[in-house]
């Protein structure tokens, strides 16, 4: 968050302790602080200025800061002017905020009035910017063009192409429309292409389609999105020795699907989380329309716990379940130690998918021994040690097996250390050495140095 | 051909013909249209002749799971070859020929009467199949369609009908009038009713892919109901090459019918 400046006549500097630290004291008398209960001093808002508001409508603004006005004492000032600056920093109108606080002054003013002044700089009206862009295990290059807030109302229409080094191309035109209320109601509709090849699974693919997600938060920290997908999926066969089973499923296919996220985010951290833990189910239905019917079920849960501080235990499970569709398993962002896609069933050498996968990551992450570039450089790395299990395949259940024993059999292990790299705020980097522990026969292991990029890591 | 293509074809060639030889091509009843039904047909036709086995798989994807992205193809063992002209090179491959006792001349006059049905008689169809309003509407448009959900069936018309005519505009073929088309077709079925000159089959010593190209398309035009009979209409002037299609059908798909 930017800076709150508190500013106050001398009458009230007694009062709250905020700025005492600052202030040149002497050592002889080091007992003269007051302790100030802030809750205590009685405050109320006066007067709101936003200054720098150019096409951004005035509703939209007074949404966020209204509740300002409610405060009854300087903390509550505080904690309220906070909130407001992060809800006006969520309209993705602004380039800049600053919060100024001070006495209210003139002939309105109240015995206990302040002044609350809101510094803010709207962005350009179109923006753009060459970036790179990781994810999935690959680098891409991206171009994207962005016009913000161009309705006056948090509107956005932004243009994004991108370029990756395994041969993938995206086209993504999305508008983003954000609603008032109290759920954040937010709506996306997005026309998209993207092209990926799999040579893991011997086949490449072209899509082209629409989306209409709308997502908005049940609790304060509860996150839905509600979305229906329609796209046009060209899969064919990358090369004449793929396999025939893989090569059966080539041709065009039309899907319409409603999806549902709910995620639960209280990490402190995107990719180093010391505290905190993400839950996240995924459903989706395939078959309103079109030629592609299936459903999946995908549900991930991650665990942080530091044991001192920056030494962290982090455990993930995660788990999938498939009805007429496919699910893989293994590679550097899921199994390490394996092949991508390399646990399951294989038709030469192309990962055919199975119905249901689960698997469970145990890591440690610690600071790079004896600590080089402490509190700079080198707290973009981390030490890591994992252990990982998992299992795919046609679990069939019967009343005389048990769900845990049927799960286990057959069960993938492999273990191993390497070193973590922050990419930015959004990516990882990982460098393991991976022991694979127990594998089956038709499965593509790979022992030792694995190389990993990706957002989401088991 | 592709180096990839030439080590297929050197590896197949080291397995006797396998058992499980499956020929892929669209549903005809439904879907499969006038060239791509003719192709299909040739094939046939031809591993007939060569008095191998195959069995038939119907699949509305066929075209995208073909390597070469036409129809037909087969499956041997593990391979995949698709086409007369790459299937003909495949059985050549395992020391089966109908082509053995041509000298080089009579080849070279074989290879240019094949030629000469792709780039007549298949362009023609091509051309009536997706140029011509009347059959596009009432016929190709709808069995294109048929395989495809809504709205991705008109989608993948227009797509289609925009690559077809892309190709008709490469050949020259696309400002042809429909009475210009028929006339090419005309003197093809001359030349070729010329060169059979009353013999059973093109080459005295029995049949060769050229009989079963020419049997494919001619039987594909002479028994597909459009809403035009001007092409059939033409081959009938030719008896001769009525009666090759006719001995053909007798001989290779009649019988298997009775057994």
């Amino acid at each position: 968050m930017g800076t709150v400046h508190a500013k106050a006549e001398q009458s009230l500097t007694e009062a709250p302790d905020f700025g005492s630290k600052n202030l040149p004291r002497d050592h002889a008398e080091p007992h003269t602080f007051k302790e100030i209960d802030l809750e205590a001093v009685r405050a109320r808002v006066d007067r709101i200025n936003v200054d720098g508001l150019a096409r951004t409508k005035n509703d939209i603004v007074e949404d966020c800061i209204k509740e300002l006005f409610k405060a009854k004492d300087f903390q509550d000032v505080l904690i309220k002017a906070h909130r407001a600056r992060v809800k006006l920093d969520e309209l993705g109108c602004f380039k800049n905020i600053s919060v100024f606080i001070d006495t209210s002054k003139g002939d309105k003013a109240t015995p206990d009035g302040l002044e609350v002044t809101f510094n803010v700089k709207e962005f350009t009206r179109l923006t753009g910017g060459v970036s790179t862009q990781v994810g999935n295990n690959e680098g891409a290059l991206l171009i994207g063009m962005r016009a913000p807030n161009i309705f006056g109302r948090g509107e956005r229409v932004q243009v994004e192409y991108s370029h990756g080094s395994k041969r993938t191309s995206n086209f993504n035109l999305s508008f983003i429309k954000p609603f008032r209320g109290s759920h954040r109601p937010t709506f996306t509709t997005s026309v998209f292409q993207s092209q990926s090849e799999w040579p893991s699974s011997g086949y490449k693919q072209l899509e082209r389609g629409l989306l209409l997600d709308l997502g908005f938060y049940s609790t304060p920290f509860l996150k839905h999105n509600l979305q229906w997908e329609a796209n046009i999926r060209d899969l064919s066969a990358l090369s004449r020795t793929t396999s025939f089973e893989v090569r059966e499923q080539s041709g065009l296919s039309l899907k319409s699907a409603l999806k549902h996220i709910l995620s639960f985010d209280l990490r402190d951290d995107l990719i180093f989380p010391s505290a905190g833990s993400l839950f996240q189910v995924t459903t989706e239905v395939a078959g309103i329309g079109g030629n592609v019917g299936f459903l999946k079920n995908d549900f991930f849960l991650q665990g942080n716990y530091a044991l001192i501080e920056d030494v962290v235990i982090q455990g993930c499970l995660s788990a999938g379940l498939r009805w007429r569709t496919g699910t893989f398993l293994g590679g550097p962002l899921s199994v390490r130690g394996f092949e991508q896609r390399g646990i399951g069933p294989h038709s030469d050498g192309d990962a055919l998918g199975a119905t249901a996968h689960w698997s469970a990551g145990l890591h440690l992450f610690t600071p790079l021994p004896f600590r080089p570039g402490r509190g700079g450089f080198g707290e973009l790395f981390r030490t890591h040690f994992f252990v990982n299990a998992g299992n795919v395949g046609n679990f069939r259940m019967s009343k005389d097996s048990d769900l845990i024993e049927t799960l286990k059999a057959n069960m993938r292990l492999s273990y191993g250390l390497g070193v973590a790299l922050r990419l930015g705020n959004m990516a990882r980097l990982e460098v393991n050495y991976c022991f694979p522990y127990s594998f089956d026969k038709g499965d593509q292991t790979h022992a030792g140095v694995q190389f990993g990029i990706g957002v989401q890591f088991l | 051909m592709s180096l990839i293509d030439r080590i297929t074809v050197e590896l197949g060639a080291q397995e006797p013909w396998p058992k499980d030889v499956k020929l892929f091509q669209p549903y005809d009843v439904e879907q499969i249209l006038l060239p791509d039904n003719a192709n299909c047909l040739a094939v046939q036709a031809f591993l007939k002749m060569c008095h191998l086995e195959f069995q038939l798989e119907l699949r509305a994807n066929a075209e995208s799971m073909s390597p070469t992205l036409k129809v037909p193809f087969i499956k041997a063992g593990r391979f995949v070859t698709a086409e007369l002209e790459g299937i003909v090179q495949f059985v050549n491959g395992k020391g089966i020929s109908l082509t053995d006792k041509l000298d080089a001349n009579q080849k070279a006059d074989m290879r240019a009467y094949m030629s000469l049905l792709h780039s007549v008689i298949e362009v023609a169809e091509l051309y009536i199949c997706w140029v011509d309003k009347e059959t596009y509407n009432e016929v190709t448009s709808i069995r294109n369609g048929s395989i495809y959900p809504w709205p991705l069936n008109h989608i993948q018309n227009v797509i289609k009908r925009h690559q077809v005519i892309k190709k008709l505009k490469a050949l020259s073929w696309y400002n042809k009038t429909l009475e210009e088309v028929f006339q090419e077709v005309e003197n093809c079925c001359e030349a070729l009713s010329i060169r059979l000159d009353g013999k059973i089959y093109f080459f005295v010593d029995g049949p060769t892919e050229l009989d079963a190209l020419v049997f494919g398309h001619l039987f594909t035009i002479l028994t597909t109901p459009l809403p035009r009979s001007d092409l059939a209409n033409i081959v009938r002037k030719y008896p001769q090459l009525i009666n090759l299609v006719k001995r053909i059908e007798d001989e290779y798909f009649k019988k298997q019918i009775k057994n």
